[in-house]
């Protein structure tokens, strides 16, 4: 026996003796999320993918470098930056309803702001087809619709970029470019773009007061005899502004969209069924709805006072569904409309954290 | 750095090393009669709906209450607060290590077994009981920030806290048309004049109640894990002792204590009930 532990404790001691002369492996910075005030404490952050400084920078990169897709002709250039603007809440913004991509095709959908994702459970897109933003980021290179693509293209335009390698050594320990270290880097920094900094998060952290009309907006917001929003679009309790559910709310008695919830979960009381957006940054995110059908906030408001149509995959919680909608005075719609606005955030607008970098590697092409 | 150092360190750390190991070892040896007796038990709660008597079945018109109102259930969350076991010698077992809130949701499976962490003295017990819903001394604002439960919230001006329950359908009203319903329970609020105005708020009704399992006597030895059935039956919260009317009370109630006064009176009745777990089934 005592033979037996010395060899193993031998063993131990020989394989814990590391070479002074040899240099540590390299790792890259952890980067750390703050928590805002109210929000959730889980982050959904893959585990092969933890988020690093080095690795949000290369994303930052290649989010508004116009060679993204492959190309590298000044007529041709595309990247994440093309439609996700930040001005819009990293979203196109009207006045186009359903953005197209570098060959003219249009997406099926209007597109959803980039906002607050790091919280997204993994049903990602308006019927939550994508898993992750890692998947989303990959798809969008081969879809005729946006980069019209391929991973082989993409990846052998980036890699002779001068700076790209060294950028991509610092994020991942090695200069090897692929399409895997491309969608992850992209979606690290993705998961810096957190709003948290409305006033309406001022006035629940206590630092801010609302007006009157804020107030009775917020009242009409969150209860059942006013105008019901809560239930699907969160409030004091949830203020991401979303439960990332889905929800058919009364659009449509019809239903041919072939992109719908029901494709997803094949469950028929999902048709018609699409996410409940987050109203953070609502009013620089237009057209509305999945097809982008209403241009302003106003007709929005008008739809659910008095234009909802029944059917029988209505959801439940829009129980106001019987007179129409929730029938709201000229007062209330603008009082609902003054508490919406409180979900402005300038800060995420104007970060330039989120903004593009000073300098692309290489020539920068834009 | 010589030969001779590296391996007077490497011979140090091994007299340590192998010092340590044997203290390990023997400080690892224990004479069988040592080892405490295994005193407790374990729980596992199962949570089910049935709808007259059998398992509810969702997003289907099938079902009649006792107002007459066809009517279908699409989805019920709800939470279960201070599980208690009651002894036989007058004592309780609160079990509130690690959870002493349970959320419950037809469309999340795995909130529908609760692996109580608590130990559980082996021994005879009585009764069962719980709190349906969240005791208002617990039930404050932002004490989930994650989902599911995070979702669960009641708004700030109508008491806070988090729902009761969330029970989700539509009837067939009596006008003819389909309409949804939202049976939803938390904290009622008393306005000025009866006008449902949140201006008119002059106070809060804590709504929620404590449930005593029917028939929920049980014996558990050391070392051995009971799990249970709590089975809501969903067309008793409609029943007794009060008929509950989907055409009178409409399909939105949190703003109406009167009508969710009626439903906490049926929950406390005979909602719930209780058996040994048998399987799914």
């Amino acid at each position: 026996m005592a033979v037996f532990l010395m060899t193993v404790v031998v063993m131990y001691g020989l394989s814990s003796c590391h070479d002074p002369e040899e240099p540590e492996p390299y790792e890259p910075t952890p980067y750390y999320i703050d928590i805002p005030y109210g929000f959730p404490t889980e982050l959904n952050i893959p585990e092969d993918n933890p988020m690093t400084v080095e690795g949000i920078a290369l994303g930052r990169a290649l989010f508004y470098d116009g060679r993204l897709n492959g190309r590298t002709h000044p007529d041709s250039l595309m990247s994440c930056y093309s439609c996700h603007r930040q001005e819009n809440s990293f979203e196109i913004g009207a006045p186009r309803p359903h953005p197209f991509g570098v060959t003219g095709h249009s997406t099926h959908h209007a597109m959803l702001p980039m906002i607050n994702l790091v919280w997204n459970p993994g049903h990602f897109g308006w019927n939550g087809s994508v898993s992750s933003i890692e998947e989303d980021v990959l798809g969008v290179i081969s879809d005729p619709a946006e980069f019209d693509s391929s991973p082989e293209k993409v990846v052998n335009t980036i890699k002779n970029i001068s700076g790209y390698p060294e950028m991509f050594q610092k994020a991942f320990g090695t200069p090897d470019v692929t399409v895997d270290r491309i969608a992850k880097a992209i979606a690290q920094f993705v998961r810096t773009l957190i709003s948290s900094d409305t006033r309406f998060d001022r006035y629940m952290r206590g630092e801010e007061q609302l007006t009157p009309e804020e107030l009775r907006g917020f009242v009409l917001f969150t209860t059942e005899e006013g105008a019901d929003c809560f239930h699907c679009h969160g409030g004091y309790g949830n203020p991401l502004f979303t439960t990332n559910g889905f929800y058919n709310n009364g659009k449509d008695s019809v239903f041919t969209d072939p992109y719908d919830r029901f494709s997803v979960t094949g469950n028929e009381m999902d048709k018609g069924a699409y996410k409940a957006t987050t109203l953070r940054n609502i009013e620089f995110t237009g057209p509305y709805m999945h097809d982008g059908r209403f241009e302003t906030l106003d007709d929005v408001i008008e739809f659910y006072s008095h234009d909802l149509v029944n059917s029988p995959y209505i959801d439940p919680l829009m129980h106001h569904i019987a007179d129409g909608g929730i029938q709201l005075t000229p007062q209330e719609k603008s009082d609902l409309m003054a508490f919406i606005k409180t979900l402005r955030d300038e800060t995420f607008i104007g970060n330039p954290d989120f903004g593009p970098p000073e300098k692309l590697p290489g020539n920068n092409p834009e | 750095m010589s030969n001779s150092f590296i391996a007077s360190r490497y011979f140090g750390n091994l007299t340590i090393l192998f010092v340590a190991t044997g203290l390990l070892f023997f400080s690892s040896c224990k004479k069988p009669e040592d080892t405490p007796e295994e005193k407790t038990g374990k729980i596992v709660f199962h949570f089910t709906q049935y709808n007259e008597g059998a398992p509810q079945r969702y997003d289907t018109m099938k079902y009649v209450n006792a107002a007459g109102n066809h009517y279908l259930v699409s989805e019920i969350q709800y939470f279960v607060s201070d599980v208690k076991l009651h002894r036989a010698d007058g004592g309780a077992q609160l079990l509130d290590q690690w959870e002493d809130i349970h959320y419950v949701d037809t469309d999340l499976e795995d909130t529908q077994e609760w692996k109580v962490y608590d130990p559980v003295e082996a021994g005879d017990y009585d009764k069962i009981t719980f709190t349906f819903g969240i005791c208002e001394e617990k039930n404050q604002s932002l004490m989930f920030l994650n989902p599911p439960e995070r979702d669960m919230f009641w708004p700030e001006y109508l008491g806070g806290g988090y729902h009761y329950m969330k029970l989700n359908g539509k009837w067939l009203s009596s006008d003819g048309m389909v309409k949804p319903f939202n049976f939803h329970l938390g904290i009622g609020q008393i306005y000025a004049g009866g006008v449902i105005d949140p201006d008119s708020i002059t106070g809060f009704v804590q709504n929620y109640f404590e449930v005593e399992l029917p028939a929920s006597s049980f014996g558990i030895n050391a070392g051995e894990t009971k799990e249970f059935e709590v089975r809501m039956n969903v067309e008793n919260w409609f029943q007794h002792p009060h008929v509950y009317d989907h055409d009178v009370w409409g399909g939105d109630i949190m703003q109406k204590q009167d009508a969710m006064k009626l439903g906490c009176e049926n929950g406390k009745e005979d909602v719930f009930s209780f058996g040994e777990w048998k399987g799914d089934n």
